[in-house]
């Protein structure tokens, strides 16, 4: 179960990889309930979307692909497999 | 002028005392006076008597902190019951508002040699200067008081009749609830756990040391079958954890082991998530995030400690690089982490992923005859400072549970764990422990691999 919070906090870290490396793609994940902008009241509904958005959206199957160098970081079972190949570390 | 209280300790992990009330003491921001008398304050001894602000203050411990049995407040002790009962009547103005109406009874008993029954009685009967007018009720008294005899440690065939110490009395504040999460953590009981889970009492502890509660983010980064996610969870805190290998957090079933195991305790909405990968190579992509690490790391005894690489360097192979035939899955290379490389390395990952004020919880393999200070400060880096390092006890072998608190806020940049480089010039007595462990800590042993190497 990846959650969007965990989403936000990982980001590409393939060698020399550096720049454009975050945030990963995901697919599509449908949810449109936050709005695109941080809205300068923070009330109570808003901090419940957010909740909702960041902590229990999780994403069991798929894969989540650096913008920058197309690393697909797959995702099985709600485990992301975030493991480098041997030409990919530092 | 704060309260004395006598603090009775569970028979367990006596090292491990006073670093978890300090912990649980600091997590609610409240202080503990300690003895200044050194014996007084020797962790060894199952009585202490300690100083604090109010009875609230000994609720929360006795409700939190795994070790404490039952906490009084105390009214007197001595040397001889005679000693004792002297103070006792001086301190009257202490339980005297309980004379006139307050039912009560009285808990008797020793440390090093149980008391019998007719002893007990005469002891009850020894208080009756007191004059309590009360009635006395055995199952829901308003009051409990406590006398405690501690004995010096005798073998049973030298002596039948063991030295008092010191006698103890007291009033029950209140009675250690925490110890009951032992067995709900029970690991025999757990949905899921494997031979490297560690000892429900051990993953407690150490949660208390990480001042796990609401609102902490905590991280595991060899979570393996996740024995300190779920109590640092149950206390409130929400946890990450990763490993190298994801088949430890997964188990068999489709819904990885960790979660269902979660999920028995009620906490699986607290595990933000797991994640594979290798802490050398790691992806977060900034620092400061987490209020505590916890973590057992493996010390190639029961789990190999393995980051990616290859053992030897060799030359660059253009099969690796190439796609996969077909379905077969990239197996990735990984080399031994060495045990001292890994700890000084995790110093350094703590300090760069931890909060200021941040804790990092470890455990920390050591052999007896060759363990030193130094072992620990050499460990070390800037802005991270020892606040703990208490010693289970193998024999010739121990683990010790370091608490490293970064007391730094000045900002670092990403680690590169290049440890091979870095040359201390001192020679913990865990580096290698795996090897000593399977040569049975035996000098010659050593002395001839080394000859051999």
């Amino acid at each position: 179960m990846v959650r969007l919070i965990t989403h936000n906090l990982l980001a590409c870290h393939v060698k020399n990889c550096t720049s454009n490396n975050f945030p990963l793609a995901f697919k599509d994940l449908g949810d449109t309930s936050l709005p695109a902008e941080q809205p300068d009241m923070i009330d109570d509904e808003f901090l419940q979307k957010l909740h909702h958005v960041l902590l229990e959206i999780h994403v069991e199957e798929g894969s989540m692909v650096c913008p920058n160098c197309n690393h697909v970081y797959p995702i099985s079972n709600g485990i992301p497999n975030m493991l480098l190949a041997e030409h990919e570390i530092g | 002028m704060p309260t004395r209280y006598l603090f009775v300790f569970a028979q367990a992990h006596v090292d491990f005392r006073i670093p978890e009330l300090v912990s649980i003491a600091e997590l609610n921001g409240f202080a503990i006076i300690f003895p200044d008398i050194p014996e007084e304050r020797d962790p060894t001894r199952p009585f202490m008597i300690l100083g604090l602000e109010e009875d609230e203050h000994a609720r929360i411990l006795a409700r939190r902190c795994i070790l404490v049995k039952s906490i009084y407040q105390f009214y007197a002790r001595g040397s001889s019951y005679e000693e004792m009962h002297e103070r006792n009547r001086d301190v009257r103005s202490q339980w005297s508002q309980y004379i006139p109406d307050t039912s009560f009874k009285f808990v008797i008993d020793g440390y090093n040699r149980s008391i019998t029954q007719s002893r007990q009685r005469e002891i009850i009967n020894s208080f009756s200067y007191m004059a309590m007018m009360g009635k006395i009720d055995m199952n829901n008294p308003q009051i409990i008081l406590g006398c405690f005899e501690e004995r010096a440690f005798h073998s049973r065939r030298t002596s039948k009749d063991p030295a008092l110490l010191q006698v103890y009395f007291g009033r029950l504040i209140e009675e250690g609830s925490a110890r009951s999460l032992i067995r709900r953590f029970d690991v025999k009981r757990r949905e899921y756990f494997g031979n490297t889970s560690m000892e429900a009492e051990m993953s407690l502890l150490m949660a208390n040391q990480t001042l796990a509660s609401p609102g902490k983010l905590i991280y595991d980064p060899f979570v393996g079958t996740g024995s300190m996610v779920y109590t640092t969870a149950h206390f409130g805190a929400q946890v990450f954890g990763s490993d190298i290998d994801g088949r430890q957090m997964r188990g068999k079933d489709k819904q990885p082991g960790i979660i269902r195991a979660a999920t028995q305790y009620g906490v699986a909405s607290r595990i933000m998530d797991l994640c594979t990968f290798d802490v050398t190579n790691n992806p977060w992509r900034c620092g400061e995030l987490f209020d505590a690490i916890v973590t057992d790391p493996p010390y190639g005894v029961r789990a190999g400690a393995k980051r990616l690489g290859r053992k030897k360097e060799r030359q660059f192979l253009q099969r690796s690089t190439c796609p996969q035939p077909n379905d077969a899955p990239y197996i990735h290379p990984t080399k031994p982490y060495e045990l001292s490389n890994l700890a000084s390395d995790l110093v350094v990952l703590a300090r760069y992923m931890l909060k200021p004020g941040g804790r990092l919880v470890f455990f920390l393999p050591t052999v007896t005859d060759e363990y030193d200070q130094l072992d620990i400060d050499s460990m070390l880096c800037e802005g991270m400072t020892v606040i703990a390092n208490s010693l289970q006890d193998f024999g010739s072998w121990g683990r010790r549970l370091v608490t490293i608190r970064k007391t730094t806020t000045a900002k670092f940049s990403v680690p590169s764990f290049d440890a091979d480089s870095i040359e201390t010039g001192h020679v913990p007595a865990h580096k290698g422990f795996r090897d000593k462990f399977f040569q049975g800590f035996r000098k010659d042993a050593q002395d001839t691999a080394e000859a051999e190497s």
